[in-house]
């Protein structure tokens, strides 16, 4: 059994301290466990409306794979996670917005076929895995043919008393971007990026079936933050978007987690607020409800919105030279909102726990809840599909 | 490797242990053990003395200050406190005074005043337990922990056994069982459930290997007032009988374990304890009042 | 009166803490922070690489060219 019931944990625990023989050998199921995972995952984006669009309308698609292994090693005093992705990339992406006649912005797809790689390799150690307090290092790799990210961090789990737990930690990576056809379009040779987090977080326990996490982030940014893809419509030119050497994001987040086990089902809300120094804001909300149904199945339905208002230097393009220093049509950068919801649905049967699932997102200008008026015309609307597996072995 | 079996009466029912060793001496000496720590625990624990170590500690708790337990006895009184949590409040401790009410012998269906009047005596959230300090502040508090410590002495008397080197046996302690190891050649015992009217009889017959099982019944004959039938498992909330199973048999890691779900299966009630079997996920027996088996145990006959 | 009782039970609460044992629920599988940690990451990415904000609280994967 990958998941012995919430009663059951709770009997065996109440148990321990009288037959603590019996104990190590019940409640080691889930705990002790090694796990090896595969995911797949398909992510689609719908085509743009031709009437609006210069190019190949097909957008984005990836394809991909994740290896995973966890594990205990050392006598069980190390906890080693290993994770290898490998995507597939294909399709045409927003390249830059023209006006028509009315002044209304027609997207311009990169009228070349996208095909790339991604290979990520990532590896994180946690030290006495099975206690309230503990560190984790972590560090990942990855590379596309045009861009190799090189990645570490710490994260310190720290019990206060019974009810309360600290976390901290930081990381820090390293970015090079090295654009395919540089001569192109005056696209940069090479450039890189360093980015640093630091955050905090305190989880309570609130009573024997809730728990609350708060936390806060701080990210910095520095380095060659523009997308070497993108060009931008300035008055009768079209020029390389820049955009500023730095950002600063600060972010707030709520977890919260409750359990009805009388019904084999739990409740997840996740709430995060983020602004940056672009002036870009946004709010993320997730509610996911886990639902067991007995037999080893079970099934979680999860429903996100986010909402953002545009960075401060976004417009789909300029009419007139006003002499502007910074200017983006990136839609990622412009105010929408987006609903996505998705369902998974999980089987466990003995070692093996199978998982398939799929999400709908849809993003529209209208859904955001505030910003800006400019134009977002290449939003996107995807679905991803997805099916796995884990297996648990000794 | 040869059979031996010792039988011996202890906590009010008969008993035994099913042992295999290489010789009759080793049989005999961890048979000697086990039957020691089950008297032990009976001495120690049984509710039908004054003058045993509950008692004593019962006493010594209506002092002010209470009374500091020992090791043992805490974890017990931690199991009973998480039953308690973990039953809503039916599962109780304190709640003697509101069982014997419904005794058979007293022929007559208590009145509302003896309800209230033995409601306020009881309530473990009355008692105020901080481990290892224990006070009963309301005169005429008793504790008793029949209803884990059978399951416990099992659980003990097994690992008695495997302490002194036989590794194959089963514990029966009054049909709660707790398996030492499976039989030398690696097969599963046969052990029978009792059924819920007649302990000495078993209403069906599985394979157990490892871990343990234990049955909650209501075995006594019950109260029959007015042509309706008066169980004896009292939810001590209302002072009034659960109408639930006649018994439920559950098989665990522990007969400790399987004892706790079993007892909280019964007084949830028909309902409220079936879908806690369920989702505990272990393998269980229930009969109902018509003597209708049902659950996820596979019976072999 | 009936805000300081209130505050009263509150505290009660508050001064209880939730025993060892009582975790059983917050142990559950489905309690966890990510459940399933790796679709979590596959889906944080998708979003991430979709949207203005960067990732959550947590260690930083390292960034990657996508859009």
């Amino acid at each position: 059994m990958i998941h012995p019931s919430a009663s059951l944990s709770a009997l065996l625990g109440a148990a321990a301290s009288l037959l603590p023989a019996a104990h190590a050998s019940a409640a080691s199921t889930d705990d002790a466990i090694n796990r090896a995972s595969y995911r797949f995952s398909d992510y689609d984006e719908d085509a743009l409306a031709p009437a609006s669009v210069i190019g190949d309308g097909k957008r984005y698609r990836v394809l991909s794979q994740v290896f995973g292994l966890d594990t205990r090693i050392a006598d069980g005093r190390f906890d080693l996670k290993l994770d290898a992705t490998h995507e597939v990339m294909s399709g045409s992406s927003p390249w830059f917005v023209l006006p028509d006649a009315q002044q209304r912005p027609i997207q311009v797809l990169s009228g070349a076929t996208i095909r790339d790689h991604r290979s990520a390799l990532s590896a994180a150690l946690t030290s006495d895995p099975g206690a309230r307090s503990n560190t984790t290092w972590s560090a990942a790799y990855s590379a596309e043919r045009d861009y190799h990210a090189l990645s570490a961090g710490v994260e310190r789990r720290q019990a206060l008393g019974d009810a309360l737990t600290l976390g901290y930690g930081g990381s820090f990576s390293h970015d090079v971007i090295e654009p395919t056809d540089a001569a192109l379009d005056d696209r940069i040779a090479r450039a890189t990026k360093n980015s640093a987090s630091a955050f905090a977080s305190l989880a309570w326990v609130l009573d024997r079936d809730s728990v609350l996490q708060a936390g806060v982030q701080l990210n910095a940014e520095h380095g060659y933050l523009t997308d070497p893809y993108k060009l931008f419509s300035y008055a009768d030119a079209i020029i390389p978007e820049h955009r500023p050497g730095e950002r600063a994001e600060g972010a707030a987040l709520l977890r919260y987690r409750r359990s009805f086990a009388q019904i084999d089902a739990s409740l997840h809300v996740d709430y995060r607020y983020a602004q940056d120094s672009w002036g870009l804001h946004s709010h993320t909300l997730e509610v996911a409800w886990y639902q067991g149904f007995g037999s080893g199945w079970r099934v979680v339905p999860a429903l996100r919105y986010y909402s953002q208002a545009a960075a401060r230097f976004y417009s789909p393009f300029a009419l007139v030279a006003d002499g502007r220093v910074n200017y983006s049509s990136d839609y990622r950068l412009g105010t929408f909102g987006a609903f996505s919801t998705s369902v998974n649905l999980r089987k466990a049967i003995g070692r093996w726990e199978l998982s398939i699932g799929a999400e709908r997102y849809h993003s529209a200008h209208g859904l955001a809840l505030d910003g800006g008026n400019a134009a977002v015309p290449a939003l996107v609307d995807f679905t991803r599909a997805y099916a796995g597996f884990d297996f648990g072995f000794e | 490797m040869r059979a031996f079996r010792f039988d011996f009466p202890s906590m009010g029912c008969p008993c035994s242990l099913q042992l295999e060793a290489a010789d009759e001496a080793s049989a005999a000496s961890a048979a000697a053990r086990a039957r020691a720590e089950v008297a032990r625990l009976d001495e120690k624990y049984s509710h039908y003395r004054d003058d045993n170590w509950l008692a004593r500690i019962c006493a010594g708790a209506r002092g002010d200050h209470g009374i500091e337990v020992d090791d043992e006895t805490a974890n017990l009184l931690d199991f009973a406190d998480a039953l308690h949590a973990q039953s809503a409040a039916r599962f109780d401790i304190t709640a003697g005074p509101l069982t014997r009410l419904w005794d058979l012998q007293r022929g007559r269906l208590p009145t509302h005043e003896e309800i209230d009047d033995a409601r306020a005596r009881v309530g473990w959230s009355r008692v105020s337990w901080v481990r290892p300090r224990l006070r009963l502040p309301l005169p005429g508090t008793r504790l008793d922990l029949g209803g884990i410590v059978k399951e416990y002495a099992a659980d003990r008397a097994a690992q008695c056994c495997r302490d002194s080197g036989v590794m194959h046996g089963i514990v029966d302690l009054g049909g709660d069982l707790a398996v030492i190891g499976a039989h030398a050649d690696g097969k599963p015992w046969l052990a029978g459930i009792k059924a819920p009217r007649d302990p000495r009889q078993p209403c069906a017959t599985i394979e157990i290997a490892g871990g343990g099982l234990a049955t909650s019944g209501d075995y006594e004959r019950a109260l029959v007032v007015g042509g309706r039938r008066y169980s004896h498992i009292i939810d001590p909330r209302s002072g009034w009988p659960v109408e639930g199973f006649a018994s439920v048999s559950v098989i665990a890691a522990s007969c400790l374990v399987a004892g706790a779900a079993a007892t909280l299966a019964m007084l949830l009630g028909i309902d409220e304890g079936g879908a806690y079997l369920r989702e505990l996920g272990l393998p269980f027996l229930c009969v109902d009042q018509a003597g209708r088996p049902s659950g996820s145990i596979e019976t072999l006959a | 009166m009936l805000a300081a009782a209130l505050v009263a039970s509150l505290a009660a609460c508050a001064a209880q803490p939730v025993q060892p044992w009582q975790r059983g629920h917050l142990a559950r599988w489905d309690m966890r922070w990510d459940p399933d940690a790796t679709q979590a990451a596959l889906a944080e990415h998708t979003h991430f690489s979709k949207e203005g904000s960067s990732g959550r609280v947590g260690a930083a994967g390292g960034g990657c060219g996508c859009n």
